[in-house]
């Protein structure tokens, strides 16, 4: 009974709510810098499905190097995982680290609840630049980047060799490869989806590897009428409109059985895909498919995701947390990570050890990760991806022109914002 | 109010059963003619029914197939190298015996309460003329017209600040009632007919008394719907205990379970058939215990 | 406060039993009402006050450091052609799913009481099967029915009908997903429906029968008037649920394709998603009122006077 009095009172303190005052967010300071003493005291962290259910494992590793410490893993499912952190910022009922999808940094950042960075905690130069900027949220970095994930090219090499043509390098290249591909008998050259659900992270990287970006270099303003972005549009569609790819969406379970089947020639995916294919190919398939960088412009950009660390600013432990994060980024345990998880590290120089660097498959993720991009850390961004989604759709079904949906797409960003 | 006919038979039978305070539960009279069997009604039903129970016998046998065999396409509907794989796999993995046990803990204490209170509640406004009752009852329907996900986030800020978080009272309490089961118990309370609570006022019965040995026994098929269906909710419930149980010891078992759908295209199919199978187990015998509830005839008819 | 009017006693001793009878009923109410207060009126009305702030992920932390902006979440709302186009989704779905899962579960629930005498715990038991089959089952198994190369395809194949790609079409994923719905929600009515028709006295069938009353007289003028509160019921909670569509597209289309499938629950849902609480508030409470809306409308059809 008092507490929903309190509610109710609460709600009606909202209604004369004493509002925001405009700019000024001043987010948490860092709290000083971390020494190198062992680490003691109890840390929570929660991280998501697979990672969730084997960190433990690694976590044994640090509290055998530092005895005094404790580390609390919960996993947690991917699915709702967003509204579990936003609810428990919400009740002050938070971890001492999260794991975080990259895309939502941006969102939590701008709640106040993350610690920034302590100075000279890790050297940014270390992680690969795309992903080393998903973290950064208004110049200022909120955890680091624990894990990555970058998409290329898998392709039939079989069916390539049969038609006598290469991996391609440029959109040109690209477009010639998958046509042949196509004429080799499969339904589509190259299986993109047409619209819908998280499409934009087909599409974004045509726009990158033009020199075009979701937003101007101030950080402020959207350029999704940019000619960087019709270009990529087009390209994109031209793909359907020419019947190289077959305007279907296939679900996770259709795509690697079509792509073993030899109804797909080709198909973007991150690193998850190569033991799949193994797996339900059987070891006759394992030498008929290859992977390889996209196809480019000017440059060869693919999207990057993945999982980053970050530690809440009401850590009730937040030295032992850092510390902890500092150690999960380092190249020796990223490497031992990867054996526990099939992570890719975050941190360039973990890629010289021999289990990347004489790998065929994770090379060219390698590769990749070098020439990768992320979109813009605000809180936004799924909105505005959403638009994306939805305006492509109606591109690829010929429901609108390329113009149009990009003027559509501009003008819901900007009256959407970028929220900070 | 009530919906039931005014009948001499009935009521006259009704007060004989409410004075001789009949609750034993004798086997429905099968001496009633029944209709012929319609041997049409039989194949309908049996094509219904193949259309009903298939997508479920697909996760029954797709529990027993390995996840590669799940994901070609087109899949097989009998499992080639039938494995138990699965469900090794789920009981080692998981500590299953803890999500069990809270699933179990939850669901029974949310069923009883909304047994209790919803009866109560129920009996209050089907049978009972009192001030505030159009009040009630619009209160009870409003809340029950409310989408459940808007008030999430100020449910949760109410739990922390009850300090309810990661334990048991947080996952209860909040489902302790549903206006839905205060609903389902008044509109079948609305079918018993008047005059049985007459017959025990007459023989000098308190309110309390009515409704526990006169009313209760008659609601047999509707707590049973209720049970059936607020198991099944509580059971089900995901997004719930998975914001407010924080660590992994008071997890539920949708909650453990969703662990392994991994993103959208590394889920282990297998693994998830064999989980579904387990959670639908125990929801199953509940319906299938309660379901002869729905076939006995109460003693409405005083043939008991 | 006894006065010395002559009908005096008896007004106040019915006043008092009043008082008593009121006292009592609430007694009856009074543990589901803490409950209620505590764990519902108090997060609804905070809701429903956020509604009208703008609140966003970013003050979680600070909910009270927001801004007053009255209906303006409201206005944007209708603004938007998405959500305008979500409701008459909503709208569609309720119109041709709610009678429809009513009518057929109404059939099954008479057949398997009255009509059949053997088996009836088996189809009881299969009927209710899609309610507790796990909505991940259940999506894969009803995708490979409605692909281009599915069962549904390859049977209409049978009578030389060339069937769409069911979920790829603007026309007919909508439709699939209400048939969808429907099948799955055929089995909670069931199961009210046989509770309800319990509660419909025998002897009145076998008189009936007696005056030479035909099955459809009989269902006409004895059941269905002993059904109504449970048909009510039945009529309210599939309508609620029904506007609240939200399972059947997440895991089949995610609203799409081109939003033919998306459901003012499923708009509401990718709201929270985008961390827009105040608007996703707004949104809910305008599904809350078309709900008390369609349930108005129902009480004045199948309800008696109340």
């Amino acid at each position: 009974m008092v507490a929903a009095g309190a509610i109710v009172a609460a709600g009606a303190i909202m209604l004369t709510a004493c509002g925001r005052g405009d700019g000024a967010a001043g987010g948490p300071e860092s709290k000083g810098e971390i020494d190198d003493k062992p680490a003691t005291g109890t840390v929570e962290i929660w991280a998501m499905g697979n990672e969730g259910e084997v960190l433990g494992e690694l976590a044994a590793k640090f509290e055998e190097e530092n005895p005094d410490v404790t580390i609390d893993v919960t996993a947690v499912p991917w699915e709702s995982a967003h509204d579990r952190i936003a609810t428990a910022i919400a009740g002050g009922e938070t971890p001492d680290i999260s794991m975080l999808g990259t895309t939502w940094v941006g969102e939590f950042a701008a709640t106040g609840a993350f610690e920034p960075t302590p100075d000279g905690l890790v050297d940014e130069g270390d992680f690969f630049e795309g992903s080393w900027n998903t973290t950064v949220v208004d110049d200022v970095a909120y955890g680091v980047p624990w894990y990555v994930d970058t998409r290329v090219l898998y392709y039939r090499t079989d069916l390539a060799e049969a038609a006598g043509v290469e991996a391609p390098t440029t959109w040109e290249e690209y477009k010639t490869f998958a046509a042949a591909l196509k004429s080799q008998g499969a339904t589509s050259g190259v299986s993109l989806p047409p619209g819908g659900f998280d499409s934009w992270q087909y599409v974004a990287p045509l726009a990158w590897q033009q020199g075009g970006d979701i937003l101007d270099s101030d950080g402020e303003t959207f350029e999704f009428d940019s000619p960087e972005w019709q270009e990529a549009f087009e390209f994109y569609a031209s793909f359907f409109e020419e019947g190289i790819s077959e305007p279907v969406r296939l679900e996770g379970g259709e795509i690697e059985q079509k792509f073993i089947s030899g109804e797909v020639g080709s198909f973007f995916s991150g690193p998850y895909h190569v033991s799949l294919l193994r797996e339900q190919g059987g070891a006759e398939f394992a030498d008929k498919f290859a992977v390889a960088m996209v196809p480019g412009a000017d440059t060869r950009t693919s999207f990057t995701g993945g999982g980053n660390l970050a530690v809440f600013d009401d850590s009730e432990n937040r030295d032992a947390a850092w510390k902890f994060v500092r150690w999960l980024s380092q190249p020796e345990t990223q490497v031992q990570w990867y054996d526990i998880s099939t992570d890719l590290p975050s941190v360039e120089a973990a890629w010289d050890d021999p289990v990347f660097a004489d790998d065929p498959y994770l090379s060219v993720f390698g590769e990749q990760l070098a020439d990768s991009k992320a979109p813009p850390a605000i809180p936004t961004w799924a909105q505005v991806s959403a638009i994306v989604d939805q305006e492509l759709e109606k591109v690829t079904r010929g429901e609108t022109n390329v113009e149009d949906a990009l003027a559509a797409v501009q003008q819901q960003a900007e009256s959407i914002g970028t929220g900070q | 109010m009530s919906a039931t006919t005014k009948d001499t038979a009935v009521s006259d039978a009704a007060r004989d059963a409410a004075s001789a305070r009949s609750t034993s539960t004798g086997s429905p009279s099968r001496r009633r003619r029944r209709p012929r069997p319609r041997w049409w009604l039989y194949v309908v039903l049996t094509l219904g029914l193949v259309a009903m129970v298939m997508p479920f016998v697909w996760m029954l046998l797709g529990s027993f197939k390995t996840t590669a065999e799940i994901r070609q396409y087109p899949t097989n509907f009998w499992p080639i190298e039938p494995t138990i794989d699965n469900y090794t796999q789920l009981f080692g993995r998981l500590d299953f015996a803890t999500f069990f046990t809270n699933s179990i803990i939850v669901a029974v204490f949310v069923t009883l309460g909304n047994i209790v209170f919803s009866s109560m509640v129920g009996y209050a406004l089907a049978k009972l003329e009192f001030r505030g009752k159009k009040v009630l009852f619009v209160l009870v329907l409003g809340t029950l017209m409310v989408p459940g996900v808007v008030t999430f986030v100020p449910l949760f800020v109410l739990t922390a600040n009850l300090g309810l978080v990661n334990s048991y009272p947080g996952m209860i309490l909040p489902f302790l009632i549903t206006p839905l089961g205060v609903f389902l118990m008044r509109q079948f309370m609305l079918s018993l007919p008047d005059d049985i609570i007459e017959a025990a006022r007459i023989d000098g019965a308190g309110e309390w008394r009515t409704f526990l040995s006169v009313i209760m026994p008659l609601c047999g098929p509707a707590v049973a719907t209720l049970t059936i269906l607020t198991f099944l909710g509580s059971w089900n419930n995901f997004l719930w205990p998975l914001v407010v149980a924080t660590s992994e010891d008071k997890y539920t078992l949708p909650v453990a379970l969703a662990l392994y759908s991994v993103g959208q295209n590394a889920a282990q199919y297998g693994l998830m058939m064999a989980g579904a199978v387990v959670v639908v187990v125990p929801v199953l015998l509940i319906f299938v215990v309660l379901q002869r509830y729905f076939v006995q005839g109460i003693a409405l008819t005083g043939i008991k | 406060m006894a006065t010395l009017a002559p009908q005096a006693p008896a007004r106040a001793r019915a006043s008092r039993r009043s008082r008593h009878a009121t006292l009592v009923a609430w007694g009856f109410a009074a543990p589901f009402l803490i409950l209620f207060l505590v764990f519902m009126a108090g997060p609804i009305v905070a809701s429903l006050m956020m509604s009208f702030t703008d609140l966003t992920t970013r003050d979680l932390q600070t909910p009270f450091n927001v801004n007053f902006v009255g209906f303006e979440n409201y206005a944007e709302l209708f603004a938007d052609p998405r959500f305008v186009r979500s409701l008459l989704n909503t709208a569609v779905f309720v119109i041709v799913g709610v009678p429809l899962t009513m009518a057929l579960a109404l059939a099954v629930a008479l057949a398997l009481n009255t009509g059949i005498a053997k088996f009836r715990t088996v189809f009881r038991v299969g009927y209710y099967a899609p309610v507790v089959t796990s909505i991940v089952a259940i999506a894969i198994v009803w995708r490979f029915i409605l692909q281009p190369d599915g069962l549904l395809n390859g049977f209409l194949g049978w009578f030389g009908i060339a069937g769409p790609g069911w979920l790829q079409s603007t026309t007919w994923a909508l439709p699939s997903l209400i048939l969808m719905a429907v099948w799955r929600n055929i089995g909670t009515l069931m199961v009210i429906f046989l509770a309800g028709l319990q509660g419909v006295p025998k002897e009145h069938h076998e008189a009936a029968m007696v005056d030479g009353a035909n099955a459809f007289q009989r269902f006409g003028n004895i059941t269905i008037p002993a059904m109504r509160p449970t048909l009510l019921f039945a009529a309210v909670i599939t309508g609620i649920g029904f506007l609240q569509f939200f399972e059947e597209p997440f895991v089949m289309t995610r609203g799409g394709p081109l939003d033919a499938t998306l459901s003012a629950a499923m708009y509401t849902f990718n709201q929270f998603g985008f961390g827009n609480y105040s608007y996703a508030s707004a949104a809910s409470y305008v599904l809350f009122l078309a709900i008390v809306a369609l349930s108005l409308i129902q009480f004045r059809l199948l309800g008696k006077k109340d």
